[in-house]
This record gives structure tokens, C-alpha cells and sequence, in this order.
């Protein structure tokens, strides 16, 4: 260990296509060369000019656009109802509302971002001492699967609508391309924030999982002892564990070497699985390559073969062994909800933006539908509403986006709370005093230490937000389409009124002379409106 | 009871045939459960593609019935079609997993009564009140008056084709109100065990209470001064004792050390060799020997505990996503219901024969989804209760002191790291569906109030005109 390695490969390595592309679309200012050499996200001037200047572009785009597809609105104006124009023109700026605030949070956070990644990379090497491994090579799978999806959701949204019910054959029809960049770019953003967060997840769900681990070692540990008090069979059993599980060498290795010179344990296991794979000395990077290894026990163990076989051994039968271990592993708990908090700060604004983005165009979407499907005039930026199978994909897109950030936020939150009881379960299974009394002081620190994220405060990103929110969307539609009838009944009676008047004024004209005309108007009115009021 | 609700959801294809059985035959278990829903679809789609046998589709319907007939078959299909694939998704490996789990805890929990000679109460644990029987008829009936309702009307205009009707009107109702049957079944078993691991930590509980005189002695040794300007007869021993031993507490750690094992083992070997040393505190506690047995049974109970509340996460994981679509579709029905039955019903009550069926049936399964509904949301109510008041039991003993707690940390520890892990169980779970509500009363309450809201909007919803285009009202 001359040169300082790292024990673990950094999350950032996943993150390459995604970063480049975010790059170039200008979601991300930081500096091209150092990510590609070191993984390291840094601040950079040219970056942030580079993306100053995109978003500059981006606006100048997009108020073309609204002028010039807004030149159908103003001729529109008169015969729609005030309901949906005002509604529309109130929406017409929130795409881009949102992508100026994924733009600037991004510009302002440029150096805090890769600080959190750095403290992401020291977390995973704290649990990898733990032996706790972490498989990063799902989170490049799940960037492709989000970047493949938002692409073909983007496209198919972009052409349906440019093919069908935009008039292609001006050629500043070309502009409405510009209308899918808030949405691409808003969701590139928030595909760093929904991996970024899915690696917390598994970080917890690695912490849960080594506590259980150790809990089932145990049950093993304790069957194992009571048959070899009872004698019977022991051949049996351990032919049986041997082939189904392998028996635990490494904590016994590793105490071994910590009682006989104190070296530091992280080291010695680095170096002792580097010597077995001179390929790839960091055990992540044998899991990217494809092979499959489960847990860390199982590399250790190919290593230690020859060692001499000692059956089971708990690490929880030790209590003052375990203590430690159970120590580090609750500092990291606290490590990656602090991580998880500073993440949420970062990315509060965007979210929030997001949300009133969701929850707005969700609502006015299918209000423009209900317009369409009553042959009233639309606002035409919102054009794709008159095609009920492209409303639906914009529905799922949106929603989609809206709905896996609040879902995996509560996973998270819930895997947080999740360490709780397995440790607890550690406590129990071993039931030895010493264990309880070190278990219910961290169970203590983990009651305190929960993740729970939020839009800037305003509301927790849970389930039960969302719950809230489809109620809240579905009444508003109620009255908004209640609204919009009482508006239609009203236009239709003025209409009639305007014909009647006509007519009106035709018999007057007709018959020509003095009051007479005025009373019979009087009475005509009179009989003709009571029905429709 | 259960049986037969089993047997019908099996015959309807909801549950797998040999749901017990780890090795069975695969097409017989999942046969009906392919071929009930290709029936559905190919009436649903049949009704709707080829627009015959349908309600809609008579001369007689007019376009309030078929508004509301519509809403009710495609609502329906939404319902029957998310519960399917969710069951079909859930396989036997559920079934399996729980009974297995559900006998490993009864196992513990019978030995559990034998420590705590509670087996005498297990008359009792089988035997059902008089509500819970009740309660089934109410529902049976209920059901059964739905069915009788639908299909009489169904046959009456459709003759011997009524079954394809039928089958996209009542059956998703149906089919759905099962499966929460079985949620309720599941969940009224997890319920009975918290109920009996309460019985066994309230025997413990009681017997603390017994042992609680003559063991404030430990108490009192802090307060040495207080105790001996007013000695009474119990304290006095204390009293004495405290005198003989310098460093009573440590004497107190000793003879503690040396009980516990005793304690624990006690079937096998009563304490003989200790009594002198501990007699003169101990009178109590030799009189009600048998109770000292039931403490051991403290850490397997919290096993217990915990083993049960896992089961019920698996249990939510797999009933609470088929929540979801049958509360939302409870809630259209019921508020349509209301809506028709005020709006409609009452104007315009006996001018069309299938008006009056729509909006009965719409009232009718209203009816039965709420009861259904209700049930569920009470009987998870009543397992909340039932595990958070183990925790209060156990904080209670924990206050009262014991003879076993006090003379021993271990004890006192294991209490608190239940008391504590419950904690985080309580912030982790709680019966929902799929997080995007409690199933508790708290539900109720945030429906009825959403309830209300949408029907003053959709109550001022003017109807006159409809029914007077329709010819029902002049």
C-alpha cells in the first residue's frame, strides 16, 4: 500500500455518460477533463460560462417560441372562455421557471456537489472495512434504463405532437423543438438527484443487511452449539453447512491480526485481497466486471482456504469485538443520513420547482383535455391536450418523474429506519448484557438520526404527500371543469341573447315605429330568458 | 366461516388451489386463476367491442344510466383487473411462507403458556364471542342479498345470457371484497397473536405486582434514613439486612448472579442450597413459586414480538397494494351512490325499470365495499393497538420493579432494547397501503371529509334538465 489506491471505486465512475451529457446540454458546470481523469466533480469557470450561456440561449428560445406560437392565441383570445386563457397564459412560463432553477441551484451548488460525492466515496470505504460491500455496478444500469426512458419519452412526445397537430409546413414550426428542452433538462437533473439517492438507499440496505447477516450467523452459531450438545449428527449438520454456507474466516482473520500487531485491519484486508486479484485490487470493480460475488465473506474466504477449518464462530458471542463494529456501522448510518439531508438541501429548490411543476401541469392538463374534447379552443402551447393518447404519455412522464423521486425518497427514508430493528435484533439474538447495553445506547442515536426529505420544508416527500396530492388535483379538476360549464352555459345564453337581440332588432326594424317596438323587445325578452336562466 | 370464504375465492380464482402445499401441481393451482379472468376479459371486452348484452346498449337505457352504468363496469374492471395481476404476482410462496412462520410462532407461543401455565385459558382463545359470528352473517348475508339483487334484475331483462352482464356489474365487486377478506383474515391472525403475547406479558405483569411488596427493599437502601426512623414489619428485614451487609448492593448482584440460573432452569431443579441466604426476603416469592417461571419466558416473547410484526410487513407487502384500487373504488362508488340516490332516485324513483337497478346497485355496493372497508380498517386498528400495548405492558412491568429486573441488568436491558426497538417498529411500520395512507380510523376521517367536499360540488350539479330531455320528469 505505497501509493494511496482507493480501496473503493468512487459512485462517480457510474455517473460518466449522464455527466457528459449533462454537460453538454448545460445542467452541470463543473469541469470535463478532472471528471474524466480523477471522478472528481470541480468547480470550473469556463463550465459555468459554457452553461451561462446555454441558459441565455435556452430563454431567448423559448420567448421566441411563446411569440411566436402565441400569435394563434391572440387571434383566439375572443372565442375562448377567460377560465382556460387565463389558466394558460399563467402556465406558459413555469417550464421554464423550473429549468432556470435547475440551472441556477446547479451553478450555485457546483462545489458543494462534489464534496458530497467525496463523502459518499468515504462512507463506502468505512463499510467496506466493515465488510459491508456496496454494488454500484446496478446504479450505471438504472442511469442507462432513466436516460433511455426520458429519451423516448421526450421524442415520442416531441414528434407525435410536431407530426400531428402542429402546422409543419412554416418553418418557424421548427421552434417548438425548443418546448422539450425544460422537461429534458429538468430531468436530467433530476436523474442525478434520483441515483444519487438510490445509492443512499442501497447503502442503507447494505448496513441492514450486514446487521442481519450477523443476527442469522448467530442463530447458526447458537443451533450449532446446542447440537453439539446434544450430540447427535454433528457430521451431518456441518456437511450440510459446509456446502450451504462457508464458514467465516475473516473476522476470525482479521482479529487474529489485530491482536498480533495492531496493524490496521482496512490495510491488511486490502492488501490481502490484492494479492489474490493483481487485476482488480478494488473488490467493486470485480463486481462492475460481471462476477458475481454476494458478499465479501466469500472473496475472504477463497483466500483463506488453507487456514485450518474452525466451524462457526459469531462475532456476536463477543460482545466487546462486536461493539466496535456495531459502532462504526451506526457512525456511517449517521454519515449517510447527514449526507442525505445535505443532498436534500441541494437539491430543495429544484424539487420544490418540480413539484409545483407536477402537481400545475398534471391539473391543467387534463383540464385542457376536458376543452379539447369539447371542441373549445386550447392555449397552443399546450397543443398536445387535443390527442388523448399523447395527454396520457405526458401524464405518465410527468407524474412518472414526480412519483419515483417521492417513492424513492420514502424507501429511503425507510430503510434509514430499518437499521433501528436490525440492530435491535443483533441485541436480542445474542442476549448478553454487555451487547444490550451497547444496543439500546445507539438505538437511542438512531432515533434521533432519521432521514426524512423535503421540498424545502413545505412538505415531506412521502406517500402520504402524494395521497394528499391526487385528492388535491382531483377536486380541483372538479371545480375547474364546474367552472368552465357554468362559463360555457353563460357564453351559450349571451349568444342567444346576441342572436335574439338581432332578431330583435330585425322585427323592430320590421315593424319599424315607436314604443310599441320597445315593449314587445320587453316581452320577448322577458318570455324567451326565463327558460335558459 | 373462513373456510368457506376460501374455498369461494379459490373457486373464483384468487388464491391458489393448494395454497398449503409447498410441491403441488402447478396448472391445477393456477388454472382457475387464468381461466376466471380470460372469462371477465372476454365479457368486458366482448360487452364493450361487439356492444351487445350490455346495459348500455338497450333501448330502454337512457343517458343517465348509461353514464352511470359505464362508470360502474370500467371501474370495476380497473378493480378487478389491478387485483388479479397483483395476486397472480403474489403466487403460493406467500401462503406458504406465513403458515410456516405463523407455526413456528405458535410452536414458541405454546411453550411460551406452559411456562406461564396459561393453558387454561385456551378454552377460551378458540372459542368466538357471539360478535365475531355476528359479524360474518352480517356480512354473508349482505353479500348474499347484493348477488341475489344483481342477478335477479340481470335475468329478468337478459334471460339465461345474464351471466356475461353479470360478470362485468357485480363480479369485480365481488371478487375485490374477497381478497380483502382474506387481507382480513390474515390480519385478524397476526391480531389473535399479538393478543396472546399480551395475555402471556400481562401474566408477568401480574406477578410483578404480587412480588412488588417485599422487594422495595432494594429500593429503600438509598434512602437508609428515611427508612429507619419508620421501620415496618417488611422493611424492617430490609432493614437488617442492609446492616449485616456492607456493600448491599453488591451482595444484592451476587445472590442475583446466582438465582438467575435457577430462575431460568427451574423446572429442572428447585433452589434449595440458596435458601437460607435468601429466605429472609424471599417469603413471597416462595408461596407463588410457580410464578416465578413465567419471567423466563421475557426473551422469547420479544422474539415473538418481533417475529409477528415482521410477518405483518410481509402480510401489508402483499394485501396493501390490492388496498389501494378497492379503497379508491369504495370511494367513487359511495359518492355516486349518494349522488344518484339523491339526484335521481328520489325525483324520478319507479319511471325506469333499469334507472332504479343502476342506482340501487350503485347504493347496494356502496353499501357492502363500506362494510368491507371498515372492517379492514378496524381489524388493522385493533393489531396496532394490540402491539403497541405489549410495549406498554412491558413499561409497566419495567415501573413496578421486579424481583428479576432489579437483581438483574440483563433483565432491565432487554426490556429497555424492546421498548426501544418498538420505537423504531412504530416509526417503520404501520399497516397501509403502499404508504399512501394508514389503514387506521385516521382514514375514515380523511374520506368522509373528502367525501363531503366532492359531493357539495358534484351535489350542485344540475340535473333537472337531463331528466327532463330523458322524458322522466315533466
Amino acid at each position: 500500500m505505497s501509493q494511496p489506491t482507493p480501496i473503493v471505486q468512487p459512485l462517480l465512475l457510474q455517473f460518466q455518460q449522464l455527466f457528459f451529457l449533462s454537460k453538454l446540454v448545460g445542467v452541470l458546470p463543473q469541469d470535463l477533463t478532472k471528471f474524466r481523469f480523477k471522478n472528481v466533480l470541480e468547480k470550473s469557470r469556463n463550465g459555468m460560462i459554457y452553461m451561462l450561456g446555454m441558459l441565455m440561449l435556452y430563454i431567448v428560445l423559448y420567448n421566441l417560441l411563446i411569440y411566436s406560437f402565441g400569435e394563434e392565441d391572440r387571434s383566439l383570445k375572443a372565442t375562448q372562455s377567460t377560465l382556460t386563457f387565463v389558466i394558460g397564459l399563467f402556465l406558459t412560463y413555469i417550464g421554464l421557471i423550473m429549468m432556470v432553477t435547475d440551472q441556477v441551484t446547479a451553478l450555485f451548488n457546483q462545489g458543494r456537489l462534489g464534496d458530497l460525492y467525496e463523502r459518499i466515496r468515504v462512507v463506502d470505504e468505512r463499510l467496506y472495512r466493515e465488510q459491508c460491500l456496496v454494488d454500484n455496478s446496478t446504479i450505471a444500469k438504472r442511469i442507462r434504463i432513466m436516460l433511455l426512458m426520458t429519451f423516448v419519452f421526450e421524442l415520442f412526445i416531441l414528434l407525435s405532437t410536431y407530426v400531428k397537430l402542429v402546422d409543419y409546413t412554416q418553418w418557424l414550426s421548427i421552434l417548438w423543438i425548443v418546448s422539450a428542452i425544460p422537461t429534458f433538462i429538468n430531468t436530467l437533473d433530476k436523474i442525478w438527484f434520483a441515483v444519487s439517492l438510490y445509492a443512499l438507499k442501497e447503502r442503507f440496505e447494505a448496513i441492514n443487511a450486514t446487521l442481519e447477516d450477523l443476527v442469522t450467523e448467530h442463530e447458526k452459531f447458537l443451533t450449532w452449539l446446542n447440537g453439539d450438545d446434544r450430540n447427535n449428527s454433528i457430521e451431518e449438520h456441518a456437511a450440510v453447512e459446509s456446502v450451504s454456507q462457508p464458514p467465516q474466516y475473516d473476522t476470525n482473520l482479521e482479529y487474529l491480526y489485530k491482536e498480533l500487531g495492531g496493524i490496521d485491519v482496512g490495510s491488511l484486508r486490502g492488501s490481502g485481497s490484492k494479492g489474490k486479484n493483481k487485476v482488480a485490487p478494488i473488490a467493486h470493480s470485480l463486481n462492475s466486471f460481471g462476477e458475481s460475488i454476494q458478499s465479501p465473506r466469500k472473496l475472504q474466504q477463497s483466500n483463506a482456504t488453507p487456514m485450518i477449518n474452525m466451524a462457526h464462530e459469531s462475532e456476536l458471542s463477543n460482545a466487546t469485538k462486536v461493539e466496535e463494529k456495531l459502532n462504526n456501522l451506526c457512525q456511517v448510518h449517521d454519515e449517510i443520513c447527514e449526507i442525505g439531508k445535505a443532498m436534500n438541501g441541494l437539491w430543495s429548490y429544484p424539487i420544490l420547482s418540480l413539484m409545483a411543476y407536477g402537481f400545475l401541469i398534471f391539473t391543467a392538463q387534463l383540464y385542457f383535455l376536458y376543452c379539447a374534447t369539447r371542441a373549445q379552443s386550447i392555449p397552443s402551447l399546450f397543443r398536445s391536450a387535443k390527442s388523448p393518447f399523447i395527454t396520457v404519455v405526458v401524464l405518465i412522464y410527468t407524474s412518472g418523474k414526480c412519483i419515483y423521486l417521492i417513492y424513492l425518497s420514502w424507501k429511503t427514508s425507510l430503510a434509514s429506519k430499518r437499521t433501528g430493528i436490525s440492530l435491535h435484533k443483533c441485541g436480542v439474538v445474542a442476549d448478553d448484557n454487555l451487547l444490550y447495553e451497547i444496543v439500546n445506547h445507539l438505538s437511542l442515536k438512531l432515533l434521533n438520526h432519521s432521514v426524512d426529505f423535503s421540498a424545502c420544508g413545505f412538505f415531506t416527500l412521502d406517500m402520504e404527500t402524494l395521497y394528499g396530492v391526487s385528492g388535491g388535483i382531483t377536486s380541483y379538476l372538479i371545480i375547474l371543469i364546474q367552472f368552465n360549464l357554468a362559463a360555457q352555459q353563460a357564453k351559450d345564453a349571451i349568444n342567444s341573447f346576441n342572436s335574439f337581440n338581432d332578431t330583435a332588432g330585425l322585427v323592430g326594424a320590421a315593424t319599424e315605429f315607436g314604443n310599441e317596438s320597445s315593449s314587445l323587445f320587453d316581452l320577448v325578452t322577458t318570455t324567451m330568458m326565463t327558460p335558459l336562466n | 366461516m373462513i373456510q368457506v370464504m376460501n374455498w369461494l375465492s379459490m373457486a373464483i380464482g384468487l388464491i391458489p388451489l393448494n395454497r398449503q402445499q409447498a410441491q403441488s401441481n402447478f396448472v391445477l393451482d393456477y388454472g382457475m386463476m387464468v381461466i376466471v379472468p380470460c372469462l371477465y376479459l372476454s365479457s368486458y371486452l366482448g360487452i364493450n367491442l361487439m356492444k351487445s348484452f350490455g346495459l348500455p346498449f338497450l333501448d330502454a337505457c337512457n343517458s343517465v344510466c348509461r353514464l352511470s352504468n359505464n362508470l360502474f363496469m370500467h371501474l370495476g374492471a380497473f378493480l378487478y383487473v389491478t387485483i388479479t395481476l397483483l395476486s397472480l404476482y403474489r403466487r403460493k410462496q406467500f401462503f406458504v411462507d406465513f403458515e410456516t412462520r405463523l407455526a413456528e410462532i405458535d410452536v414458541v407461543i405454546q411453550k411460551c403458556r406452559r411456562v406461564a401455565e396459561l393453558d387454561k385459558g385456551r378454552a377460551q382463545a378458540v372459542k368466538h364471542s357471539v360478535a365475531y359470528h355476528f359479524t360474518w352473517l352480517f356480512v354473508f348475508s349482505v353479500f348474499i342479498f347484493a348477488l341475489y339483487y344483481d342477478s335477479k334484475e340481470l335475468y329478468a331483462t337478459f334471460g339465461e345470457y345474464a351471466i356475461i352482464p353479470f360478470m362485468v356489474s357485480s363480479f369485480p365487486y365481488l371478487a375485490g371484497s374477497i381478497i380483502q377478506g382474506e387481507f382480513i383474515y390474515h390480519v385478524s391472525v397476526i391480531s389473535n397473536r399479538f393478543e396472546q403475547i399480551n395475555k402471556l406479558f400481562e401474566k408477568i405483569n401480574q406477578e410483578a405486582r404480587h412480588r412488588h411488596a417485599p422487594l422495595t427493599v432494594f429500593d429503600i437502601e438509598s434512602e437508609g434514613k428515611k427508612q429507619e426512623r419508620k421501620p415496618t414489619p417488611a422493611e424492617k428485614a430490609a432493614a437488617t439486612k442492609a446492616i449485616y451487609s456492607t456493600d448491599p448492593k453488591l451482595a444484592d448482584e451476587l445472590k442475583a448472579q446466582k438465582a438467575l440460573p435457577t430462575n431460568q432452569q427451574n423446572e429442572l431443579n428447585t433452589s434449595d442450597e440458596e435458601d437460607e441466604d435468601i429466605f429472609d426476603y424471599n417469603e413471597g416469592m416462595m408461596e407463588e413459586n410457580t410464578g416465578t417461571t413465567s419471567e423466563a419466558n421475557l426473551p422469547d416473547l420479544f422474539k415473538l414480538h418481533d417475529k409477528i410484526l415482521a410477518l405483518s410487513v410481509m402480510t401489508n407487502g402483499e394485501f396493501g397494494p390490492q388496498c389501494v384500487p378497492y379503497m379508491a373504488a369504495c370511494f367513487v362508488v359511495s359518492i355516486f351512490g349518494i349522488f344518484l340516490e339523491t339526484k335521481v332516485n328520489f325525483i324520478v324513483s319507479g319511471k325506469s325499470r333499469l334507472l332504479d337497478y343502476v342506482t340501487y346497485l350503485y347504493v347496494i355496493w356502496s353499501f357492502t365495499t363500506m362494510v368491507v372497508a371498515y372492517i379492514v380498517l378496524r381489524l388493522c386498528c385493533n393489531a396496532n393497538n394490540h402491539s403497541k400495548q405489549s410495549a406498554m405492558i412491558v413499561h409497566e412491568i419495567m415501573q413496578k420493579k421486579p424481583a428479576f429486573m432489579l437483581s438483574n441488568d440483563l433483565f432491565y436491558n432487554k426490556m429497555k432494547s424492546f421498548t426501544l426497538q418498538f420505537l423504531h417498529w412504530e416509526g417503520y411500520f404501520q399497516f397501509n397501503g403502499i404508504g399512501l395512507f394508514a389503514l387506521d380510523y385516521t382514514f375514515i376521517f380523511s374520506t368522509v371529509s373528502a367525501a363531503t367536499s366532492y359531493l357539495i360540488v358534484l351535489l350542485q350539479f344540475d340535473m333537472t334538465a337531463i331528466l327532463r330531455n330523458e322524458g322522466l320528469m315533466t
